[in-house]
C-alpha cells in the first residue's frame, strides 16, 4: 500500500500543521510516513505546498501521482490538479468556510476519516500538542464527520518516530556532548541551529549567532581550542566564507565540525529548494593540502549517527569534519522504527589554555608552538598532515559504515548514489533486479565501492547535480567511468516512482 | 613574577628600534605586575582570613590564565615572542577567533593583538560587532597607518596623498576615524597610547584588561621605514585624565582625524562605561565563570 497526499496553500496558511497532525496520527497508528516540503522564499502568500506520502513498511520518499489533494487556496487546484490520480479526491477549505484558525485541524479530521482510521487517534493526536484541546477536538469531528472512508487502515505494530533532518543533526549533536553551535542564519542550515537553540539551557549548550558565516568559522576555531566540543553549519554561500578558516583548521588542528545543508547555486540560487551540488567544494574547499572527512547522511537516522561520528571524528584525528545533507534531508520529515546506532562518545584530552601554555597558529610551527620558515619542519608538518589519511581511513574502515548496499545484493545491476537521494533510490528499486550502493563516507571512500563496480554488468549513477559529481570523484578513485547517469537539477528531489521508470528504462 | 617567564626562544625579526619591542617590553611587564599584585592580594588574604576561604579563593593568578590572538602582519609576530597560549589567527579575524576562544572558556583574561589595515580593512565587520557583543576582552591594536609587512600599502587610517607602490596616484580617501567610529558603536573602554611611552602604555593596558567588558586600546605605533609623513605625532600628544563622560569622549575623538598635520592627539582613557558583558548576559557563561570552570568539565 501506498498513499499520497498532497497539502497545498499559501504560506502561513498552515499546511505543515496539517501534515504534521496527519503524519503524527498515522505514525501512532503503525503507519511510515515521508513528507516532502515545497516551499516559496517567503513569508506570507505565495504557493507552497507537501507531499505526505504513507505506507505499511519503511519509505523515505514521496511520489508524482497523488491519491489526496488537500487545496487551501484555488492556485493548489491548478496547480497540481493533473496529479491527481483517477479515482483520487479533492478536499478544499471552502468546504469549512467558518473555521477560522482551527481551519487545518478540520482538514486533518477529513483526511482521517477518508484514510479510515478512528477519529479517537487524531483526538490523541490534538490532546498532546493543546493544553486546550476541547475546541480543537470540535473542528477535527466536523472535519471527520464530512467525508466518507475511502481507504480503510488497519492499525499496525510499528512503533514510530518522526524526525526532520535538521532535528536529526541536533539530536546527533546534543548525543555527542555539543557545547557550542556558532552559526549564521542560512536556508536550509538554519533549522538545526533552531533546535539546538530551543533548550540550550536545559541541554547545557550554547547557540550563538555570530555577525557572518567568517566569524562564526573563526569563533568555532576558537571555541574548540578552548576546549569546548564546537560546531558550525551553514549552506553554499556561507560554506564558500568559511573556506579560509577551514584552511586554518588544517594546520592549527584544530577540531571542527561543520554542517554544510546544500541549495542550489551558483550564487543566490533557488534557495529553498535542493540539490546536490557542493559535494565538490566539501571535499575541496579551503587553500592548500589538508585530511578532512565529508559524511553525508540519507536519512534522519543516518544524521543522528553520522553526526555524531563527524564531532568523534573531528576531535579524535585533529580534523576537519563536514556534515554533507541538503534541504531536502534538513527539511524532509522522515518516520522510521529504527533506533540510531550506540553513540560513539569522547571527552576533550588534548592540552587547552588556561590549564597548560598551548599555541595554535595558522603559520607552520615548530614544536614549541612558534611560527617558523624552516624547509625541513614545513615537510615533516605536511607529511604528519597527510600520513592522517590512512590513519584515519583505516579506523573508520574498523568503525563505521562507509556505504550501506540496499535492494537485491546478488544483483548485477548496480545504482550509485549519496546523501539525501538514498531514499528515493532505495523505494525505486524495491521490485527491481537491481542494487544499491548508498556511499556514505565521500572521502574518505571506502575500498568496498571499486569492488562493488568491478563487480557489476550496469552501473547506474543517480545524483541531484548536474555534472555527477559523486561520479567524478569516483572515476577519479577508481579509473572506472559510470557511462549511465541520472541526474536532476531542478532544484526538486526524484519522486521515487519517476526514477524507478528512469531506471527501469536504462535496465 | 619576572617579565621574562614571559620570554621565549624564538627569534625577533621586528627591525631594530621598532616601536613594536616597546610594546612587547610593556605587555610583559603588565601580565607580570597583574600576576605579581593578584597574588600577593591573595596570599595576604589568606594569611588575615581562615584557610578554607583562602582555598575556595582561586590560589592566584597565572601565566596560563592568561590567552592571546593575533593578526597577521608586523604586529603579530608577537604571537612568538610572549609565552602565553594563543592562536595565531588568520588576517582579519583575531578579534572573532579571540571570542570564540571566549566563548569556549570565559575565564581566561584574552588579549587580542591587531594591525591598522587587519582590523580595518580585512576585519571591520568584527570590530563594531565586538562593541555590540561587549566580550570581557582586551583588543591592542598596533596603528602605523600602513601596511608595513607587504611593503607600505595604504590602510584605512593612512592620510590622504600617501603615495605608495600600491597607490602612486596617492592615496584619494580621508582616513577612518576608528575610536569615533568605536564610541558611535557604544564602546565600553576606548584608550590611546604611544608605543614609545612604557609607564604610560602599562598603565593603560593594566586598567583596560581590568575593566569588565570589551577594551580597545589603540596604540600609535611609528613604522621606520614605510609612511615615514605619518611619523609627526609625538609633539602633538598630550595626556588626558581617565573620562567616563561621552559627550567628552565624542569631543575627544573628534580632536585627531587622522589626516591633517595640526591639531592635539589626546593619550590616554577617552571613554570607560559599565555594560554587561557577553559572559554575563549569557547565563551558560556566567555559570561557568561562577564555578570557575569551563565546557570540558561540565
Amino acid at each position: 500500500m501506498r498513499l499520497n497526499i498532497l497539502i497545498g496553500g499559501k504560506a502561513g496558511q498552515g499546511i505543515n500543521k496539517v501534515s504534521e497532525i496527519v503524519s503524527n496520527t498515522l505514525g501512532n497508528f503503525g503507519y511510515f510516513t515521508f513528507n516532502y516540503r515545497d516551499y516559496q522564499s517567503l513569508i506570507r502568500g505565495g504557493h507552497n505546498f507537501n507531499v505526505l506520502s504513507i505506507s505499511e513498511e519503511q519509505i523515505e520518499s514521496h511520489e508524482t501521482k497523488m491519491n489526496i489533494i488537500v487545496a487551501l487556496d484555488e492556485r493548489t487546484l491548478k496547480t497540481h490538479k493533473q496529479a491527481l490520480k483517477k479515482d483520487g479526491q479533492i478536499i478544499t477549505s471552502e468546504q469549512f468556510e467558518n473555521e477560522g484558525r482551527n481551519l487545518n485541524i478540520t482538514l486533518a479530521g477529513a483526511l482521517i476519516k477518508i484514510l479510515g482510521i478512528p477519529l479517537t487517534e487524531l483526538e490523541n493526536e490534538i490532546k498532546s500538542q493543546f493544553k486546550k484541546s476541547e475546541e480543537a477536538i470540535i473542528s477535527a469531528k466536523k472535519g471527520f464527520d464530512s467525508q466518507e472512508n475511502k481507504f480503510s487502515l488497519k492499525k499496525l505494530k510499528n512503533k514510530i518516530s518522526i524526525l526532520s533532518g535538521s532535528e536529526a543533526v541536533a539530536i546527533g549533536a546534543r548525543n555527542s556532548g555539543l557545547d557550542l553551535y556558532i552559526a549564521y542564519p542560512m536556508t536550509p542550515a538554519t533549522n538545526a541551529m533552531h533546535e539546538l537553540a530551543k533548550n540550550q539551557i536545559e541541554d547545557n549548550l550554547m547557540a550563538f549567532q555570530a555577525e557572518s558565516e567568517i566569524a562564526a568559522a573563526n569563533m568555532a576555531l576558537g571555541a574548540s581550542f578552548s576546549g569546548a566540543k564546537t560546531m558550525t553549519g551553514t549552506s553554499g554561500g556561507g560554506f564558500d566564507l568559511m573556506g579560509e578558516a577551514l584552511s586554518l583548521q588544517g594546520i592549527s588542528e584544530i577540531p571542527l565540525t561543520v554542517y554544510l545543508a546544500s541549495r542550489p547555486g551558483p550564487g543566490t540560487g533557488v534557495p529553498t529548494y535542493t540539490a546536490q551540488a557542493d559535494l565538490d567544494i566539501a571535499l575541496r574547499a579551503g587553500h592548500g593540502e589538508f585530511p578532512r572527512f565529508v559524511i553525508a547522511p540519507g536519512n534522519a537516522t543516518e544524521t543522528i549517527e553520522k553526526t555524531s561520528e563527524a564531532l568523534f571524528l573531528a576531535e579524535k584525528f585533529k580534523t576537519l569534519s563536514i556534515i554533507l545533507g541538503d534541504k531536502h534531508l534538513a527539511e524532509s520529515e522522515f518516520s522510521s522504527n529504527k533506533k540510531p546506532a550506540k553513540t560513539p562518545k569522547f571527552k576533550i584530552s588534548r592540552k587547552i589554555p588556561g590549564e597548560s601554555i598551548t599555541k595554535a597558529a595558522s603559520y607552520e610551527v615548530d614544536t614549541s608552538g612558534n611560527s617558523t620558515e624552516s624547509y625541513s619542519i614545513t615537510e615533516k608538518n605536511v607529511n604528519a598532515r597527510v600520513a592522517k589519511y590512512e590513519k584515519s581511513k583505516q579506523f573508520i574502515n574498523d568503525n563505521f559504515g562507509m556505504i550501506k548496499i540496499h535492494g537485491n545484493k546478488n544483483s548485477k545491476n548496480l545504482i550509485i548514489g549519496w546523501g539525501s537521494t538514498s531514499g528515493a533510490i532505495k523505494d525505486a528499486i524495491k521490485n527491481l533486479d537491481a542494487k544499491f550502493l548508498q556511499v556514505l563516507y565521500c572521502k574518505p571512500l571506502s575500498n568496498q565501492i571499486r569492488k562493488e563496480m568491478e563487480k557489476a554488468n550496469n552501473i547506474i549513477l543517480v545524483e541531484e547535480n548536474v555534472t555527477g559529481q559523486l561520479g567524478r570523484l569516483l572515476r577519479e578513485k577508481t579509473g572506472i567511468k559510470i557511462e549511465n547517469r541520472l541526474l536532476k537539477y531542478n532544484g526538486r528531489p526524484f519522486h521515487s516512482d519517476e526514477l524507478k521508470k528512469y531506471i527501469e528504462e536504462i535496465l | 613574577m619576572n617579565p621574562n617567564d614571559l620570554s621565549t626562544k624564538s627569534e625577533n625579526t621586528w627591525c631594530p628600534g621598532c616601536p613594536n619591542h616597546m610594546i612587547l617590553a610593556s605587555v610583559k611587564q603588565t601580565i607580570s605586575d597583574l600576576i605579581t599584585k593578584q597574588n600577593k592580594t591573595v596570599h595576604q588574604r589568606s594569611g588575615l582570613t581562615s584557610t578554607s576561604e583562602a582555598v575556595n579563593q582561586r590560589s592566584g593568578l597565572t601565566k596560563e590564565d592568561f590567552a592571546i590572538t593575533t593578526d597577521i602582519g608586523c604586529h603579530a609576530k608577537i604571537f612568538d615572542y610572549l609565552n602565553l597560549s594563543g592562536i595565531y589567527c588568520l588576517h582579519g579575524r583575531a578579534l572573532p577567533t579571540g571570542i570564540g576562544m571566549k566563548l569556549g572558556n570565559p575565564n581566561l583574561k584574552l588579549l587580542t593583538f591587531v594591525g591598522d589595515g587587519a582590523m580595518y580593512a580585512e576585519g571591520m565587520e568584527h570590530f563594531v560587532h565586538a562593541f555590540k557583543y561587549n566580550t570581557d576582552m582586551t583588543l591592542i591594536l598596533h596603528d602605523n597607518q600602513s601596511f608595513s609587512l607587504t611593503t607600505g600599502q595604504p590602510t584605512p587610517t593612512t592620510q590622504t596623498g600617501y603615495v605608495s607602490k600600491a597607490s602612486p596616484l596617492g592615496t584619494f580617501d580621508k582616513p577612518f576615524n576608528p575610536l569615533k567610529l568605536a564610541l558611535a558603536a557604544n564602546a565600553t573602554f576606548i584608550a590611546r597610547v604611544s608605543a614609545r611611552d612604557m609607564k604610560h602604555m602599562q598603565e593603560v593596558f593594566t586598567k583596560a584588561i581590568q575593566h569588565k567588558g570589551f577594551s580597545f586600546v589603540e596604540v600609535i605605533q611609528d613604522c621606520l621605514i614605510f609612511n615615514l609623513e605619518s611619523n609627526t605625532k609625538d609633539s602633538r600628544m598630550y595626556k588626558i585624565k581617565d573620562n567616563k563622560d561621552k559627550s567628552i569622549a565624542e569631543k575627544l575623538t573628534n580632536e585627531y582625524d587622522y589626516n591633517t598635520k595640526d591639531g592635539k592627539i589626546p593619550m590616554g582613557i577617552i571613554y570607560q562605561s559599565a555594560e554587561p558583558t557577553l559572559e554575563e548576559k549569557w547565563p551558560q557563561l556566567n555559570k561557568l565563570i561562577k564555578s570557575k570552570s569551563y565546557w570540558k568539565n561540565k
